[in-house]
């Protein structure tokens, strides 16, 4: 079974400062359920794009009704991989789950991107495929992703939104701010 | 800034990303440098996210999922279309 949600959304900043606060989105109040976030890889392509792997740890981000067949694990990896175009000002993401991918699949494409009409304004598509084969459990898969993908949209925007509102306070450039880290 | 997962690693961490982060909004994305100069602070993260890696149950699933290969190069170039500088 495979449920797809789009979405889109318009971001009041700069591509610089969007992307920037994509890269540092955690920690922040809108994602407490995020413990870690580490680069496990880095390079640049063949067509000058800056490829970025990372590792994510959250806690608790799967149904409770598949917990039965999970065991004593109680946090969630997800890998996220990212191309930034620096000459096209596109920044591509994936993320999924790593582990419990034979039950549930969680999927997500984003693209961030500059409006034609203002380089002030970063343009966000969201895509998000939902796939499992747990049979017998379809209606419940169906709910609880369209509930995850809702609340989850909403807190990633606001996370997005409040990092970004911070970077604008110093241009848009990165500061050692010891604050932003207290916060987790 | 986010931690690690692994607490050992997040003091190496904070100084690779804080290097990162200069890099990429001061250089990379205006076009001044097309490699990443954080090599020094990366190379001693990586070193020790690996060998922390490698003690977790997860990294067999973590190895497989490396292998997911989401961007098609015809996306990336209709993403590349979407967006004029």
């Amino acid at each position: 079974m495979v449920l797809f949600f789009e979405s889109s959304h318009e971001f009041q900043h700069d591509f610089q400062t969007s992307t920037l606060a994509f890269f540092n989105r955690y920690p922040n109040p809108f994602a407490k359920h995020v413990l870690s976030s580490d680069t496990i890889e880095q390079y640049i392509d063949e067509d000058g794009c800056l490829r970025v792997t990372k590792v994510i740890v959250k806690s608790g981000r799967l149904p409770n009704f598949i917990k039965p067949f999970l065991g004593t694990s109680v946090n969630s990896w997800i890998i996220e991989k990212s191309i930034t175009n620096p000459k096209t000002n596109t920044l591509m993401s994936y993320t999924a789950n790593v582990d419990h991918r034979k039950f549930i699949k969680v999927e997500e494409y984003l693209t961030y991107y500059t409006a034609d009409h203002n380089e002030d304004i970063t343009l966000l598509d969201a895509k998000v495929k939902f796939s499992s084969n747990l049979f017998g459990f379809k209606q419940k898969i169906e709910q609880w992703s369209h509930r995850r993908f809702s609340s989850n949209l909403h807190n990633t925007r606001e996370g997005l939104k409040y990092v970004m509102n911070r970077l604008q306070q110093t241009g848009g450039i990165w500061q050692v701010d010891e604050t932003v880290t207290s916060l987790n | 800034m986010s931690v690690s997962f692994a607490p050992e690693c997040t003091d190496a961490k904070t100084k690779y990303d804080d290097c990162f982060n200069k890099w990429y909004t001061e250089k990379f994305l205006k076009g001044k440098s097309l490699e990443n100069e954080c090599t020094e602070f990366w190379d001693s993260y990586i070193t020790c996210v690996n060998s922390a890696l490698a003690k977790q149950s997860v990294n067999p699933m973590l190895e497989k999922a490396r292998e997911d290969q989401p961007f098609t190069s015809e996306e990336i170039r209709a993403s590349a279309g979407t967006s004029k500088k």
